[in-house]
């Protein structure tokens, strides 16, 4: 198998093991765990096997097109640096899930949880093994999302869920800024490739865009790292189950951002701003973390603030843009994820096998647990820096290194001071977690009675401690090769030369090591009884990260809803408010651009008698909006008005097609609405404490007049623009040509309805049907207000004459009533069908149509309603008006689907004359049929609304009187 | 062309109608009847427009259908190009995913709702089709008047007051419309979206003062639709009051609005004619950029699911319009990946919202956030009684948590589904010019910010309806509402691993906007089928 397989298989076995641990049984604690644990080991051993490639100091690279045109190819890259970083991940990942497997209870879920932890393996390696900038960014949120799902759990416990939360956001925070990071650092050097961007150091060190890219990408990876002042995230990250601390404590997570400064180190490292960023913030979460390590009473929280600290140690060495730096970066990171990872087990274990983790609670513990003990110990050693041991060896490089920083600010003197005071912190929390556990009397009062944890649990404590040990005592020969390739692969020609010996002879890092030594298990002499007492660090205690970002996030929320309550409204007449608004203004840039003109076009004189139509017609549309809140009757009254006389106009201009149709809409629409009227609830008249109006109401309303006046003169404004200039050469001259031609009519306005634009008239009849089924849909469910449930006052006067009379039944005067004008309309029944079949027929030559025939049809079913009440038309008719509009709708799309028989696009027409007898010539069309879809949907249209408003009056009211029973409802309803 | 497939493009809008006309001819009762029907025909749709893209990317010119066999402008044309093919696509997923969906219960709680439901989509499929000013204004009607059906679909007091309130504002809308549709036609005497384009430069100087008020007042109304700030207020209630597979639907209905936005300003304002080019970019920059950041505040505050997935719906509109109004092949095509992808994820989300609330009983679904009344600079030991024991998650449980975390990754551009590709493509684009300019550099932070807050609620939201431990039983799922989220959630993953593909498509996408001569000659010179005339050759 090639390179490339090989590496492609070492990063698909964590994900496909994840996508197995997922689909195992809940119990399958075993099965899962061994799964695993087999996929590190096979994994790790792939890894290996790249030894020899990397040794010679070459790259393994994988590329695979994925979204090549924006330079984002699939890349995997094998240097020796992330090969040792690999390697690190995948061999402590295996040791985890060894421990967990013992770790976890037995009534765990646990093949979920190992897939977890699979998968975070999985995005781990994604992005040590990424050959490609975004590559990196994509697998460094998958990162994030997995511990979110690690650290979370135990979801059911709040501490958990909190935790999981919070380094979620935080991480996520960070992980945008830095894709924003990257892709600047791609565009600066002119490729996401990696290999690429690292040849091209000096450009991009010198580009304009470094700071900002330089701080994008840090926030990203101070985030992740946990630097100061994110550290917060990472103690409450706790909640998770120890073997999940251990890994990401250790050798992941939280050295991704280590691990990208490192890799991004020969481009970005060695400016100015580099060295006071990175190693100011280095700095302080070195003394933040190794300060409040101090004060923990929790084994985890202690060993969390640790890890803060250390991880500031190794921000630091970067900071400082030495290779020798750089060297003891690489050392430390590998170190300390041996150390820590033993320690954050055997804290685990100390949890297990007591019941609680808290420093004060436990004491003496060496005599229940002493290889556990022992094994701590050496951890513990190395992480305070005890020589002999591996983090005796970086920290003397990092020591040295502190002493050598050459910046001309005062860190120079001030770093060896610090660094010495955090050594010293560090062995004061070091030997607090030793001593305070392992010795002084036995516990009292522990969960459980301790006892040595089983040995399968303890051996991952075993192998990382013994590497501490066979690193510190024999460097040269265990680390040092490794830690060659690693470090050449980084820095190529610039590889310092350095010395791994435990010895180095009398010099100032020893002094300050035995310093700090010293000095820690001074202090902790003299303090360490009173740490137990203490509840809070010192100083750095007020700091309180959480507090502040829950309180930030908050006020946030808090804020962004007063905001968006301040630029929002739930009210309707705002927003129509504000859309006459942005639109008079946005129709106005066009004129106040280019300024306001009339046309030229040939105007006339204008007839008196139009005018007169005109003024009357504004008046009733004005007096309508007028009279529309309060009196609903009159405004459609003068509704009606305005639209009679448009009828008139389109009539008067030469357009009697229009001026019918229009007509006949004009009514059929205005009967509808005066029949739903009767089920609108009454309005209130408006009332106002003291009688007078308030200021801001009539100030609202004066602006609403002012706005509607505007954009009345606006749209009139348009008009008189557009009506006064001369047409253009446009379609309509084609129309008038081809009609007779190329439709087969002479109406020139049926023939574009039914052929030039049918497949508009086709929509349009979708929308009636549509309007027709919805409104029905909203009235069958419809119950009226109720007040508007009770009788109009003349049918109380009717009824009550009924009932005063012997001789009359009820209902009867309400029969009566419209005696003559039901007869009259009865009879007008089958005359208006003829002359609405008329209109359909002559449709395509003469004024008429499919819509005004069917208009007219349904008007004659109206007038049967209105006349003779919804139940008697209904024994004697039977309307079934979705139906009509199915069999229309079928019309109009089979005719228009028959052109394809004829290999015509769809609605193609045709016609030709037929010979009748008596009548002679007619014409017939294709149209016509499509006209008959027409007819049809208009007719059952109509019919179901009209259906749906009479059959409000049939129903059982919502809140019925006792007079009110249905059967005593007579079938005049509906009238106005 | 040739043949049937000749008339495939019409398919997307007739065949709904017709099979609407035979599902009206049967009783109501008759469910099953209509679920396979609906089903079947947007099963149909979704190979239809799957055929009509490979048609339309192979050939890499507009395939036009004259309408009535009138040639352009007179008569009504379709066009299908590469934009409009991949639009029917979107909405084609789409409409299938939500039909699905319905069938859980939906379907059965109000009546017609697969008529309205079909309508709606030979609407929207229509605006995506017609190459017709006017046939366009037929089509938002058709989707609209179908839209006010199946937003009162299942009833109730908070979903017909939202939906009167739509109804109102959409009814105004369209009368807009009609007004500037009005006076583009008194200036340019046409309605043929192409032979507008190419009259565009014929128009003399003393009328352009009207195209673009008219154009101004055209735009409004698409905005409307898109859910520009400060038009938008109705939307995010009334998607909330709908019932979850029509608000899915309704999801790509604000993409009808940024369509024809796109579409008009590359073939009116497209930088061919010097005089009104670029006329409204730089509106749809700012509006867009208002409109983000209304959403984010509207994400932040939100406090059930709905109005989260609402404002998304807004934030995504802002970025489409904002980026429509920067322009360029880079960032068009980027634009694109995005309008699919977060399309296909707010989809997703409305159809999970449910079945994730289910069991919630309070009103505001997300905790609002108080401030931490302990003290915690973690020192202590943990006090509280914690549970280390893992407790076992029920299958569906596990599902609809696995899903929600996959809708959250997806708006909140995420990795690994494809809402990272899209946001990556963008920003990619922005910077991709020699000068990173001001306007790039808020869109960023707007779209980082959007993304961000986006998390942030749905993490809230997840942890406290999916982790948080519930008395109650288990939500019991659904079958048909499994497939469909898991459908659209397929979609994004497989956009994300074929971005490659994908994207050279949207780049040729973006080319053909680029140029409008294309669609122009291709309407303009769409041949008649049998010529000569048809009246005489039969």
């Amino acid at each position: 198998m090639s390179d490339a397989r090989l590496l492609i298989l070492v990063l698909a076995l964590p994900f496909l093991g994840s996508i197995l641990a997922a689909f195992l049984p809940t119990r399958a604690r075993n099965a899962a765990s061994f799964m695993a644990g087999l996929i590190g080991l096979i994994a790790s051993a792939l890894l290996l096997s790249f030894y020899s490639t990397l040794a010679t100091g070459q790259t393994v690279r994988h590329v695979a097109p994925w979204l090549p045109s924006l330079g984002l190819d699939f890349t995997l890259r094998l240097s020796g640096f992330t090969w040792l970083f690999a390697l690190l991940v995948l061999g402590i990942g295996t040791l985890v899930v060894l421990y967990a497997r013992y770790y976890m209870s037995e009534e765990d879920p646990v093949p979920r949880f190992f897939s977890f932890l699979l998968a975070f393996m999985g995005s781990m390696l994604g992005v040590v093994l990424s050959g490609n900038l975004i590559q990196i960014v994509f697998f460094w949120e998958m990162t994030s999302l997995f511990s979110f799902l690690l650290i979370g759990y135990w979801h059911h416990n709040q501490s958990a869920r909190d935790g999981a939360r919070i380094a979620l956001i935080v991480t996520c925070l960070g992980g945008v800024c830095l894709l924003v990071g990257m892709l600047l650092l791609g565009h600066i050097a002119g490729s996401y490739d990696l290999d690429v961007v690292l040849g091209r150091g000096d450009i991009v060190r010198a580009h304009a865009l470094y700071l900002p890219m330089l701080i994008l990408i840090l926030i990203g990876a101070f985030t992740k790292s946990a630097q100061f002042p994110f550290q917060f995230w990472l103690p409450h990250a706790m909640s998770a189950p120890t073997p999940v601390s251990a890994y990401l404590h250790s050798a992941t997570m939280v050295k991704a951002g280590i691990f990208l400064l490192i890799l991004l180190w020969p481009v970005l490292a060695g400016t100015q701003i580099w060295y006071l960023i990175v190693v100011t913030i280095g700095l302080a979460t070195l003394l933040v973390g190794a300060w409040s390590a101090i004060f923990q009473h929790d084994l985890k929280g202690l060993l969390a603030y640790s890890t803060i600290s250390h991880l500031g140690l190794i921000t630091l060495l970067l900071g400082l843009g030495s290779p020798l730096g750089l060297v003891a970066a690489i050392f430390h990171t590998v170190n300390h994820a041996t150390f820590k990872a033993s320690l954050f087990m055997a804290a685990g274990i100390i949890d297990h096998e007591t019941g609680t983790r808290d420093l004060r609670k436990l004491s003496g513990l060496m005599k229940f647990m002493p290889i556990t003990a022992t094994l701590a110990m050496v951890a513990a050693a190395a992480m305070a820096g005890v020589p002999l041991l591996n983090g005796f060896l970086s920290k003397e490089m990092f020591l040295a290194e502190a002493l050598e920083s050459q910046s001309g600010t005062l860190l120079d003197w001030a770093l060896p001071i610090l660094a010495t005071l955090a050594s010293m912190f560090s062995v004061l929390y070091s030997i607090r977690f030793i001593h305070q556990t392992f010795f002084g009397p036995p516990p009292v009062d522990l969960p459980h009675t301790p006892h040595e944890a089983p040995h399968w649990m303890r051996l991952p404590i075993e192998i990382l401690v013994l590497a501490c040990l066979v690193v510190g005592i024999i460097p040269t020969l265990t680390i040092g090769p490794l830690l060659q390739i690693a470090v050449r692969s980084v820095l190529g020609d610039r590889t310092p030369d350095y010395s791994l010996a435990i010895w180095h002879g009398f010099n100032m890092p020893l002094l300050m090591s035995v310093i700090a030594l010293v000095g820690g298990v001074l202090l902790y002499r003299r303090f360490g009884g009173r740490l137990n007492a203490m509840t809070n660090s010192p100083f750095i205690g007020r700091l309180k990260g959480r507090r502040t970002f829950e309180t930030v996030l908050a006020a946030l929320i808090d804020g962004a809803s007063a905001l968006h309550r301040m630029v929002s409204t739930k009210r309707l007449q705002v927003q129509l408010r504000i859309l006459i608004v942005v639109t008079l203004a946005a129709g106005s840039i066009g004129f106040l651009t280019y300024g306001y003109s009339v046309g030229n076009g040939p105007t006339i004189m204008l007839d008196p008698i139009f005018a007169v139509l005109w003024i009357l017609g504004g008046a009733s549309a004005i007096g309508a909006a007028v009279q529309a809140k309060f009196h609903r009757l009159a405004a459609l009254a003068m509704v009606g008005v305005a639209g009679l006389s448009t009828c008139i106009s389109f009539i008067w201009l030469s357009a009697p097609d229009l001026g019918l149709t229009q007509l006949l809409v004009e009514s059929i629409t205005l009967v509808l609405m005066l029949l739903g009227l009767r089920w609108l609830p009454q309005r209130l008249p408006e009332f106002w404490p003291g009688g007078r109006t308030p200021f801001n109401v009539r100030l609202r309303r004066g602006g609403d007049i002012l706005i509607a006046v505007a954009a009345g003169l606006g749209a009139a404004a348009i008009a008189y623009a557009m009506m006064t200039r001369p047409e253009p050469e446009g379609i309509s001259r084609f129309f008038l040509e081809q009609a007779y031609h190329g439709g087969g009519g002479t109406n020139v306005v049926n023939v574009i309805l039914v052929d030039f634009r049918s497949f508009d008239t086709l929509g349009e009849i979708t929308v009636l049907a549509i309007v027709a089924l919805t409104v029905f849909s909203l009235l069958r469910r419809f119950r009226p207000a109720a007040e508007s449930v009770e009788l109009p006052v003349q049918q109380k006067v009717q009824n009550a004459f009924d009932a005063g009379r012997e001789d009359r039944e009820h209902g009867d005067t309400a029969a009566h009533y419209l005696l003559v004008p039901r007869v009259i309309m009865e009879w007008m029944f089958p005359i208006i069908l003829t002359c609405a079949l008329y209109f359909l027929i002559r449709g395509h030559d003469l004024p008429g149509g499919g819509f005004a025939g069917g208009v007219t049809a349904s008007i004659a079913i109206l007038l049967l309603y209105m006349a003779s009440g919804t139940r008697s038309v209904e024994a004697r008719l039977n309307i079934q008006p979705v139906r009509w509009i199915s069999v229309g709708l079928m019309f109009a799309v089979l005719t228009g689907m028959a052109a394809w028989l004829a290999g015509y696009p769809l609605l193609s027409t045709y016609f030709s004359y037929l010979e009748l007898p008596l009548i002679g010539d007619m014409p017939v069309a294709s149209a016509l049929l499509f006209d008959i879809g027409v007819f049809s949907v208009v007719v059952g249209t109509t019919a179901l609304i009209l259906i749906a408003l009479a059959h409000q009056s049939i129903r059982t009211p919502r809140a019925p009187k006792p007079e009110k029973a249905p059967d005593k409802i007579p079938d005049m309803e509906g009238d106005t | 062309m040739t043949g049937s497939m000749q008339h495939l493009i019409v398919a997307p809008v007739v065949l709904p109608i017709a099979v609407c006309a035979v599902m009206l001819a049967f009783n109501e009762r008759r469910r099953m009847l209509k679920r396979a029907l609906s089903l079947a025909t947007t099963a149909a749709l979704m190979v239809i427009a799957a055929l009509i893209l490979w048609q339309a990317d192979k050939t890499g010119v507009p395939q036009v259908y004259l309408l009535g066999n009138w040639s352009a402008p007179f008569g009504i044309v379709l066009v299908a190009d590469r934009l409009s093919a991949m639009m029917l696509c979107l909405v084609s997923v789409l409409g299938f995913t939500a039909l699905l969906y319905s069938f859980a219960r939906w379907d059965r709680s109000g009546p017609r709702f697969h008529v309205l439901f079909l309508l709606l989509l030979a609407g929207v499929n229509g605006a995506f089709l017609t190459g017709d000013l006017f046939n366009l204004f037929v089509f938002f009607e058709v989707l609209l008047a179908a839209s006010y059906g199946l937003i009162l679909h299942g009833a109730g007091e908070e979903r017909t007051r939202a939906s009167l309130h739509y109804i109102t504002i959409n009814i105004a809308t369209s009368l807009l419309f009609l007004i500037g549709v009005a006076m583009i036609y008194a200036v340019t005497g046409t309605l043929n979206m192409a032979d507008l384009a190419a009259r565009m430069a014929t128009v003399p100087p003393e009328d352009l003062m009207l195209l673009e008020a008219g154009a101004a007042v055209l735009g409004i109304a698409f905005l409307v639709k898109s859910g520009i700030w400060p038009l938008s207020f109705w939307l995010v209630r009334t998607y909330a009051a709908a019932v979850p597979p029509v608000a899915a639907v309704f999801a790509v209905m604000t993409k009808v609005g940024i369509y024809i936005v796109l579409r008009l300003n590359s073939l009116l304002f497209g930088g061919a004619w010097a005089e009104t080019a670029g006329f409204a970019d730089n509106w749809l920059i700012w509006a867009g950029f208002a409109t983000i950041a209304f959403g984010v505040l509207g994400i932040l505050s939100a406090r059930t699911l709905s109005r989260v997935a609402g404002h998304y719906v807004l934030v995504s509109s802002g970025t489409l319009l904002a980026v429509i109004g920067m322009g360029g092949l880079e960032l068009t095509s980027a634009m694109l990946f995005y309008l699919v992808s977060s399309t296909l994820s707010v989809g997703a989300l409305y159809l999970i919202i449910e079945p994730v609330e289910r069991n919630a009983d309070e009103d505001d679904i997300i905790p609002g956030l108080e401030e931490p009344v302990f003290d915690d600079e973690y020192t202590g030991a943990i006090e509280e009684e914690e549970n280390e024991k893992g407790i076992v998650i029920p299958g569906s449980i596990a599902v609809l948590g696995g899903g929600f975390i996959f809708c959250t990754l997806l708006l909140a551009g995420l990795p690994p589904l494809s809402g990272f590709i899209a946001k990556f493509a963008i920003v990619d684009a922005l910077f991709s010019g020699p000068v990173i300019s001001a306007k790039a550099w808020i869109l960023i932070t707007l779209i980082i910010l959007s993304g961000l807050t986006t998390l942030v609620a749905l993490t809230r939201a997840g942890i406290d309806l999916i982790w948080t431990p519930a008395e109650d039983s288990p939500v019991h799922l659904n079958v048909t509402e499994i497939v469909p989220i898991g459908l659209l959630l397929a979609a994004c993953l497989v956009s994300m691993i074929l971005a490659g593909p994908i994207f050279s498509y949207m780049e040729a996408v973006a080319a053909d906007l680029g140029d409008a001569s294309l669609y122009i000659d291709a309407v303009m010179n769409a041949p008649r089928a049998g010529e000569p005339e048809m009246g005489e050759a039969l």
